[in-house]
């Protein structure tokens, strides 16, 4: 009985939180955009308009729900909530704390992988179901950019597993910090198991993750159709991409799932390379800061903290990059990401052979 | 629970894809599939199998279903039109293999079943069961699946990959251009 609550109980919460976090990144992401461009941005709804989305969802909310009359009816409609499902199932599997996850499994990383790839069938879903050119061409920019990014996200993932040697990310977390049940070492030399901090992240265990993580975040951008990879919207030639047609409560649900979705993509990066929830604080001597500021509390607030760095980082880019062509795009993945993802792979076998032992 | 569980995810399985040989409307038939094989990915769950479970979800959902979509809004209408309203009559060549391959599997599933005679489990899963050749729903299979791949089928995962390699190798042959000799 218990166990049913639970389970009714925790999507419920993952569910308020990523509706607040949607909230607060579009306002943040407002604010950035206004600081890059060296204007205010929102000012007049609350102290510097701290209640401008708060506002704006409400009127989203109260909106008509219009079905233009040559849709197909049921994809259109079912399209908003499958791609929001897919991604709120992708929260399932991730780390907040130390064993404090919604499902500790063995194949939690795989897993996340085949919802992003769901993900993709709900735009196509979109964009068909929409009857229309710019939905459709939308569509099939998202998709094609997807499915090509896939690739160097998931071969960025098999370079840093390769190092954890699992799948399981609650273990992928624990490896890199000090909790650890292995040995972990610095660049492969130093034993930090009882140092921790930010000398035992995955990017810090082995020197060429670093720059797997540099794809795997590049990648990402792609997976989440954010600027500069953001033609599926390019607002200045396909209106609005796959999601023109929708007002309302739907319009709603795309965007509230591109921000999960961002999130989603900034947690698991920060739980396979920069530590998940183990701090960064070095233990010193007997300045135990590793050992302070290790905990359940703390675990949450250094996952947030650094996912939430990690999406400011996102929008900060979003509103720096101008948007990339749909060539240069597939040569950035084809020609450049790929070539050095797979060299990576080999690079943490080799590593995992000869150095980590 | 759990045979309630199971249950749902059959009949999502078998509903949806008797509804998507029974649609006219190809687009949405298309996605119906995607309802199959996830129903499909969860029947697999309870196998213990949630490898083949994600698997199935990333490679046909992922790759094969948006192919599929994308050959579908590629063809012409024509051509479309005529695979919607085609030839109907029993001789039809796209009837004689769907018997063929339902009459296959028929065969497989009354072999199967046949072994479960009046004392229950066939003989080797009580084989299976006495030597605890048995995976639990903790176990990591995952380790274990890459060390079978890696000895005892090493042979067929490297003809697959060869043979996914010459696909590939294809695939770009045709779609690269000829440089104009004029």
């Amino acid at each position: 009985m218990i166990d049913t609550i639970i389970h009714i109980i925790v999507p419920i919460a993952l569910f308020i939180f990523i509706a607040t976090f949607a909230l607060f990144a579009v306002y943040a992401e407002r604010k950035i955009a206004g600081f890059v461009q060296d204007r205010l941005g929102p000012m007049e709804t609350g102290r510097y308009g701290a209640l401008q989305t708060i506002a704006d969802i409400l009127k989203l909310l109260q909106k008509e729900h219009i079905n233009p009359t040559n849709t197909d009816s049921i994809l259109f409609k079912a399209a908003p909530i499958l791609i929001f499902v897919a991604v709120f199932t992708g929260f399932a599997m991730m780390p907040w704390a130390q064993d404090f996850l919604p499902a500790n499994t063995h194949s939690g990383l795989f897993f996340i992988m085949a919802v992003i790839s769901i993900d993709a069938i709900g735009i196509l879903m979109a964009g068909w179901g929409s009857n229309n050119k710019y939905s459709l061409l939308g569509s099939m920019r998202a998709i094609a950019q997807m499915v090509s990014y896939e690739i160097p996200v998931g071969l960025s993932l098999i370079a840093a597993v390769m190092i954890s040697q699992t799948l399981n990310l609650n273990e992928i977390a624990l490896m890199q910090g000090i909790h650890a049940t292995e040995t972990i070492k610095f660049l492969g030399f130093w034993e930090v198991n009882q140092v921790g901090g930010i000398f035992a992240w995955h990017i810090f265990q082995a020197p060429h993750l670093l720059v797997v993580y540099l794809i795997f975040f590049i990648a990402s951008l792609a997976e989440c159709n954010r600027a500069p990879f953001d033609i599926p919207e390019a607002e200045s030639e396909l209106v609005g991409g796959y999601n023109t047609e929708y007002g309302g409560i739907h319009f709603a649900f795309l965007f509230l799932s591109e921000y999960a979705m961002m999130f989603l993509v900034s947690m698991l990066g920060v739980v396979l390379f920069l530590g998940a929830w183990n701090t960064p604080l070095p233990n010193i001597g007997a300045l135990r800061l590793a050992d302070w500021t290790t905990g359940l509390a703390w675990g949450i607030f250094w996952t947030l903290a650094k996912s939430m760095t990690i999406v400011a980082i996102q929008i900060w880019i979003r509103w720096t990059l101008p948007r990339f062509r749909a060539d240069q795009l597939m040569n950035l993945c084809w020609k450049v990401l790929t070539p050095i993802a797979f060299l990576c792979i080999a690079i943490s076998a080799i590593w995992r052979i000869f150095v980590m032992v | 629970m759990e045979l309630f569980l199971f249950y749902a995810f059959a009949v999502l399985a078998i509903g949806s894809a008797l509804l998507l040989v029974s649609l006219r409307n190809t687009a949405r038939s298309l996605f119906l599939f995607f309802i199959t094989l996830f129903g499909m990915a969860g029947l697999f769950l309870f196998a213990f199998a949630d490898f083949v479970a994600i698997t199935q979800i990333m490679v046909y959902v992922g790759g094969v279903l948006i192919l599929m979509i994308f050959a579908f809004m590629l063809s012409n209408k024509e051509l479309l039109q005529d695979l919607q309203h085609g030839k109907n009559s029993l001789m039809a060549f796209t009837r004689w293999q769907a018997v063929f391959v339902s009459v296959g599997f028929l065969v497989v599933l009354t072999y199967a079943l046949w072994q479960w005679d009046s004392e229950g489990l066939p003989l080797w899963m009580q084989q299976n069961i006495q030597d605890g050749n048995i995976i639990q729903a903790t176990d990591n299979n995952i380790p274990q699946l890459g060390i079978k791949f890696m000895t005892e089928y090493v042979l067929a995962f490297e003809v697959i990959s060869i043979f996914l390699l010459m696909a590939l190798i294809g695939a770009s042959h045709i779609a690269r251009k000829e440089p104009e000799n004029d």
